[in-house]
């Protein structure tokens, strides 16, 4: 392998910055006598810890975007994915009592998280292919690759999970140390994967021209989408403490039922009257506050 | 403990600033006075790793010359770096020197 090509394991932008120096090194240390299967390895090596590198980069660039609750969303969406397929096999099959509602309550939370980001993604789907048409791919490949390439990993993993489920009863997955810490590592890879799509989402969405009412519906169904998941979790725990019959589980379940009640008004309300914003600056017309007028009308009264 | 991720003697970052305390250099010229210094044969990947992470952190930075052998010299932060790390090995081989009964403390 000649040294240009040994270059390849290096990342792009690195070897723009630093190719040309490595191979004025690497052909003095040939030039020295250095065994060059060694040298070869070494190299590879190097490439290899760059990629490591850059990724480890990428993660943290996106982790710092994402703010504390949306990396609880997704870690919840990557837990309750994760376990999606033995949900539906062992944990439905064996569901007795009321398990069974707080079951299908999980499944019809994940079924409306997808139409709802189904939906968001189908709005942009115009201008999407307005910009790959006019060669945009380059500018989001690296982003959408990294995001494919987490959800063949999150798909093994979950296959590795649901063989790993096999037979077994609900109570005796449960009991299981090995399966419980699968379980958590297979939260984090799926929630890993969503994050990164959803890196890739925004990445892109900064190269559409999206009409002000597109935008406006969009982050109404953005503050839909995060409601989605904590109705997840809410059902999730509501199973959880029926299968284990914990009370403990069942106030906490409760207690997220009362906190989501309150905030999820306020957080679709305030991305109703953001989009009411945006539309009104690209209109020219200022934004009307419906509550300042309602205090204004009372005031006259 | 060094904040700046010094902590091995051998290690390659150590070993850079080290080289480059008595002026700028170029990769070769780092791997053959490293190998002189401390008998340690750092290698094209490991060294370019080492100095990429160096200018990263803004310890080293890039000279203008040929483009194939680019001379790094150490910065004033590289310098600070270096001083720390080797005050804390310095303290430590002190200690271990006295324990082991080698030297009077």
């Amino acid at each position: 392998m000649s040294p240009e090509k040994l270059l390849r394991w290096y990342p792009r932008a690195w070897r723009e910055r630093y190719g040309e120096e490595l191979l004025a090194l690497i052909q003095d240390t040939v030039d020295d006598g250095r065994r060059t299967r060694w040298l070869r390895l070494g190299v590879i090596g190097g490439g290899l810890r760059e990629r490591g590198h850059q990724a480890g980069h990428a993660a943290k660039a996106a982790g710092r975007r994402l703010n504390g609750p949306d990396r609880w969303s997704l870690f919840i969406a990557g837990l309750v994915l994760a376990t999606l397929p033995e949900t539906l096999t062992v944990s439905r099959s064996q569901a007795h009592g009321w398990q069974a509602p707080a079951v299908d309550g999980v499944l019809a939370a994940v079924a409306l998280t997808g139409a709802v980001v189904l939906a968001n993604g189908a709005m942009a789907l115009p201008a999407l292919v307005r910009f790959l048409r006019a060669g945009g791919w380059p500018k989001v490949r690296r982003q959408v690759t990294r995001a494919a390439v987490a959800t063949v990993a999150a798909g093994g993993t979950v296959a590795a999970l649901s063989a790993g489920s096999g037979s077994r009863s609900y109570a005796q997955l449960n009991t299981s140390w090995t399966y419980s810490v699968g379980l958590l590592a297979g939260g984090v890879v799926v929630a890993v994967a969503i994050g990164l799509w959803a890196t890739a989402a925004v990445a892109t969405a900064r190269h559409l021209t999206l009409a002000p009412r597109v935008r406006a519906v969009q982050l109404v169904l953005g503050a839909v989408t995060r409601t989605t998941v904590m109705v997840m979790f809410v059902a999730l725990v509501l199973w959880w403490s029926a299968s284990q019959s914990s009370v403990l589980l069942l106030v906490l379940g409760l207690v997220d039922l009362g906190t989501g009640s309150v905030m999820v008004p306020s957080r679709v309300g305030l991305a109703i009257r953001k989009g009411r914003r945006l539309r009104a600056a690209a209109s020219g017309k200022p934004a009307v506050n419906p509550s300042a007028q309602r205090t204004h009308g009372r005031h006259r009264a | 403990m060094a904040s700046s991720g010094l902590r091995r003697p051998n290690d390659p970052p150590l070993l850079i600033l080290v080289s480059l305390a008595d002026g700028p250099k170029h990769g070769h010229a780092l791997a053959k006075d490293i190998e002189g210094f401390a008998g340690v044969r750092l290698g094209p990947g490991a060294l370019y790793g080492a100095i990429t992470r160096l200018v990263e952190r803004g310890l080293i930075e890039p000279l203008g010359g040929d483009d194939r052998r680019r001379p790094y010299r150490i910065t004033p932060q590289g310098s600070a770096a270096l001083a720390e790390a080797l005050a804390d090995m310095r303290r430590v081989t002190r200690v271990g020197v006295a324990r082991l009964g080698l030297d009077p403390a």
